[in-house]
């Protein structure tokens, strides 16, 4: 028989808690030691940055904002992007088609945000002009959107800078082509004042090959060739040569551009699908006339801006498509208008639009006091001397613009690419740091190759800041120059929220027809779209990965960083795979 | 403060009061307004508490027990298939001595598929460590979550507190919702007594040998069995505040009967007329309302059955193969009451899947008892038309 009573609690000393806790501290089982694959912190492109193409760093400046830090966010913008008042408004912003965010809701309002920002820069006086440290002195033909752009960059790098401007006042296409209700002159204005107070000397007036021989700017150290594309393309309407109310559009837009109202008759037909046949349309329309736009395609072939469409036809733009001028008709020797061919589409073209194609035997005629064509422009350069190579009417040049002359470059429209603002400040950008890079090495500098790679924000433009290799005021992590895609990013943590949408006037005040018709957003709109940015594939330090670590292994460094104590780290993946913004990478590497 | 509200309110309102800290649940119905609310709450600020949104209830219940051990005062509710799918975390909760608060609406269980009360889902969590207090009025919810909060973290253990189905859940009652400086000399902050230190870390619910985990158990029991005593105190100084108590167990009119009906939940409200009609008529009836199903209220019980000549116990449940549950636990606790003194039991299914019980089923019940010696078989079921 037992001494004491089994079925009474004995106490033998042992300490025995009433839960299961560990007698030690789990810091001694260095979890770590688990892993076969290992987080890291890696910073990837934003969409918006790649499909930029002037190469703005916008998922750059979208952080800024978000962080309330608005003035180094206008200098993220202007570092990259020497006119953002302007293309803030007549940008044909392919960022926010590559907006992550449109997979979500609707993209950002990109344009919207870099108009504020663009505003507020030129609110405030130019910055001193950036310190002339290099000998060397470069020429640039034509002070449109190219030019300025390499003159710009070309003079923070250190150059002298002499701009040969053919028209009296500078800006090129953005002062003679683009009407002032999308581009008010005060804006333009002030932004190629900024531009110039860079210490660029500036000669309006001067064409080259005619005031100036081409010997004169040959003989600067270098020379950017950009000026634009003017020559407009033949109608290829029969017997348009002796009638006078069949013009260029362009040459129509420059008249009313300089000030000129022109007396258009009542009924305008302006032929072409682009940017410059919505130019002519509205602006005819803001001189009184009933207007038309024959275009030989559908719209959906259009080139031109839809938003530039959208806002011709409220404000009453007619159009016709699938037709295409292919004579005059007059009564008893008198224009009346012109006779039409009816299309049909056809197989893909090169552009990979359908072709149009002539229905046989189907044709109208329309009446018109007045026909504008707006089907393309090309470029004289007949100023050029024969060793710069060209093909199709455009020159020849390498990724860094450099022609098949060593001292001369180019680039915007009298180069083979996409003939937008954009495109044409990016590739001043580009021709700047061709024409540094070349100047330097000539000077004996071991300069090797551009790292053009590096340098492009994903697939997209080059950045001037990375060439500069001046600190990115992004605090990124170890950053990979690989685009975010929309897959590779967490949705699960954002909440949908409506695009701003630009303010628009109601309907047209005829009184004041040229005044601009977007208005933008106020300031307090731009902030919260700015915040709609997801900062794709760039730490904002939401924490979220410090919140799910399992292993408590992730701890705030002093900057505001976060580090992974890999002793614990398991390698679960959790952080990475909650990342919103796909800026944590697992990897076997290290391990 | 007065207030009109039903009884998933009664609830919120009780949370609110008790300044709980982490909310983390799943919509079920007829739970799902009780936490709407609170998530109201947290969202205009008046309740600053960590809403916790999950994919489930055992996430839900997961994420309760992270809070509890994180040292917060944590709050969920529940109802039918959602409790049974938390029924692992259940177990961790108790296990832990985590004093997690669930509210529970009473829901039948599916298949088939039904939204209507009865107390298989939570009867069916016997097993699990929790304590269990039902409730028969939307102030009597109010007043219980509160004190399960309080029962809850002094004895460490979890609480859920029971309310039926739309017959509570979705009717509106007067609710006097105690003022929140009362409540909060009632229930001061949580000091929890085992908490997590992230500069101390430790593995809870870590592995524990057959040489220790009988003894975990045994403390734990003995923590059930201190809760007993506990809840008394906590009715103690609950009454001296608000003038209200219900006991674990109640007794109505039991004074010289010789059958008394034991209930809980809302038929205990229908019962009480039944039993004032009878009284009226001469008839010596008395009621027995039980609040508390675990711990069970085993000595309550057997000092008010003990000498009774008949009992009959209204369950709202059944324990397929055996008999209605109230029932079975109440005869095995008459067990130890000398053969002289034992009551006849006869226990009575019924209201399953929310089936009405009203005063007529429950007066027909009292004439069957009185119509034979014995039951004839331990689960008497009311009602079925084939």
């Amino acid at each position: 028989m037992s001494e004491r009573d089994v079925t009474k609690p004995h106490d033998t000393g042992r300490k025995i808690p009433p839960i299961a806790i560990s007698e030690t501290s789990t810091l001694v089982n260095p979890t770590g030691s688990w892993k076969y694959i290992m987080p890291r912190y890696e910073d990837r492109v934003a969409p918006c940055n790649a499909g930029c193409p002037v190469g703005i760093d916008i998922e750059g400046y979208m952080y800024l904002i978000g962080q309330g830090r608005l003035q180094e966010a206008a200098d993220l913008l202007v570092r990259e992007n020497p006119m953002p008042a302007v293309t803030g408004r007549v940008c044909h912003h392919p960022c926010e088609d590559s907006c992550n965010r449109a997979s979500l809701d609707e993209a950002v309002a990109i344009h919207s945000v870099e108009r504020r920002l663009g505003d507020m820069i030129l609110a405030a006086p130019p910055p001193p002009a950036p310190e002339r440290t290099r000998e060397e002195t470069v020429a640039v033909i034509g002070s449109g959107p190219a030019g300025l752009s390499c003159a710009c960059f070309l003079a923070r790098l250190g150059y002298g800078v002499t701009v040969f401007e053919a028209a009296a006042e500078a800006g090129g296409m953005l002062r003679l082509g683009i009407p002032e209700y999308r581009l008010p002159r005060a804006i333009l204005d002030r932004q190629i004042e900024r531009i110039q107070a860079a210490g660029i000397d500036l000669r309006t007036s001067t064409r080259v090959g005619t005031d100036v021989p081409w010997a004169e700017v040959d003989a600067f150290d270098a020379v950017f060739v950009a000026p634009g594309a003017h020559v407009g393309k033949d109608s290829r309407i029969d017997g348009a040569e002796s009638v006078s109310a069949i013009r260029p559009g362009l040459e129509f837009l420059k008249e009313v551009n300089a000030g000129g109202r022109p007396d258009l008759g009542e009924r305008v037909i302006v032929v072409g699908g682009g940017n410059t046949a919505m130019d002519c349309a509205r602006s005819a329309l803001r001189l009184g006339a009933d207007v038309t736009v024959l275009y030989r395609r559908t719209p959906r072939e259009m080139p031109a801006i839809p938003q530039e469409v959208r806002e011709a036809k409220q404000e009453g733009v007619e159009f016709e498509f699938l037709a295409a001028p292919i004579g005059v008709a007059k009564e008893g020797g008198v224009f009346t208008g012109i006779t039409c061919q009816r299309m049909e589409l056809g197989e893909p073209d090169e552009s990979g639009r359908r072709r149009p194609v002539p229905i046989e035997g189907d044709t109208f005629t329309t009446k018109a006091d007045t026909v504008l064509t707006a089907i393309g422009e090309d470029c004289d350069l007949s100023f050029l001397p024969g060793d710069i190579g060209t093909t199709w009417g455009l020159v020849e040049v390498d990724e860094l613009g450099e022609s098949t002359s060593a001292t001369v470059f180019a680039g915007g429209d009298v180069v083979d690419m996409p003939r937008s603002v954009a495109d044409a400040l990016g590739a001043g950008k580009r021709a700047a740091i061709g024409i540094d890079h070349f100047l330097r090495e000539k000077a004996g500098e071991d300069v090797g190759e551009v790292p053009l790679d590096d340098l492009r924000f994903g697939g997209g433009n080059v950045s001037a800041l990375r060439y500069s290799k001046d600190a990115d005021p992004i605090p990124r992590e170890a950053p990979v120059n690989q685009t975010v895609t929309w897959d590779q990013m967490n949705p699960h943590h954002f909440q949908t929220a409506p695009r701003h949408e630009d303010h628009f006037h109601d309907a047209i005040d005829l009184r004041s027809a040229f005044g601009e018709t977007n208005f933008g957003l106020s300031q307090k709109e731009a902030i919260e779209e700015a915040e709609r940015c997801l900062n794709c594939g760039v730490c904002n330090r939401c924490e979220l990965c410090l919140i799910f670590c399992p292993d408590m292994a992730i701890s705030r460094r002093e900057d505001g960083g976060f580090e992974i104590d890999m002793r614990y780290c398991k390698g679960c993946g959790l952080c990475a795979a909650e990342c919103p913004r796909g800026a944590v990478t697992m990897t076997r590497e290290g391990i | 403060m007065k207030k009109v509200m039903i009884g998933n309110h009664a609830v919120s309102w009780g949370v609110l009061r008790s300044r709980v800290e982490v909310i983390s649940a799943y919509p079920i119905t007829p739970q799902t307004q009780i936490v709407e609310a609170l998530s109201d709450m947290v969202a205009d600020g008046s309740l600053p508490a960590q809403y916790i949104k999950v994919e489930s209830e055992h996430s839900a219940m997961a994420a309760c027990i992270g809070g509890s051990i994180a040292g917060t005062r944590t709050f969920t509710a529940t109802s039918a298939q959602g409790l049974a799918l938390m029924h692992e975390m259940l177990h961790w909760a108790a296990g832990g001595r985590l004093p997690v608060v669930m509210a529970n609406v009473n829901r039948a269980m599916a298949p088939g598929w039904t939204i209507w009360t009865d107390q298989n889902d939570s009867l069916s969590q016997r097993d699990t460590g929790w304590i269990q207090l039902y409730c028969e009025t939307n102030q009597e919810v109010f007043d219980t979550t509160v004190q399960a909060f309080k029962l809850a973290e002094t004895v460490d253990l979890p609480v859920m507190l029971v309310l039926d189905a739309f017959f509570l859940s979705h009717t509106s009652e007067p609710v006097d919702v105690t003022e929140q400086e009362d409540v909060d000399r009632f229930l001061p902050q949580r000091d929890a007594t085992f908490k997590m230190d992230t500069s101390d870390p430790h593995a809870f619910g870590a592995l524990v040998r057959p040489d220790a985990y009988t003894e975990m158990r045994w403390q734990q029991q003995e923590a059930m069995h201190e809760a007993r005593d506990v809840f008394r105190q906590v009715e103690d100084v609950w009454e001296a505040i608000t003038g209200r108590r219900y006991g674990a167990v109640e007794a109505y009119r039991t004074e010289d009967a010789d059958l008394l009906l034991v209930t809980s939940g809302t038929i205990t409200s229908t019962a009480r007329t039944v039993v004032d009609e009878r009284r009226a008529g001469g008839e010596k009836v008395g009621l027995l309302k039980v609040k508390m199903f675990r711990p069970f209220p085993t000595e309550e019980l057997r000092g008010h059955l003990g000498g009774v000549d008949r009992v009959a116990v209204l369950d709202r449940n059944i324990s397929p193969g055996h008999g209605g549950i109230f029932a079975e636990e109440i005869r095995s606790a008459l067990y130890d009451v000398p053969p002289e003194d034992r009551p006849n039991l006869f226990g009575y299914v019924l209201g399953l899947g929310g089936r009405d019980v009203t005063p007529t089923v429950i007066s027909d019940i009292i004439d069957n008892c009185r119509s034979t010696a014995r039951p004839e078989r331990e689960d008497l079921w009311v009602g079925v038309e084939l």
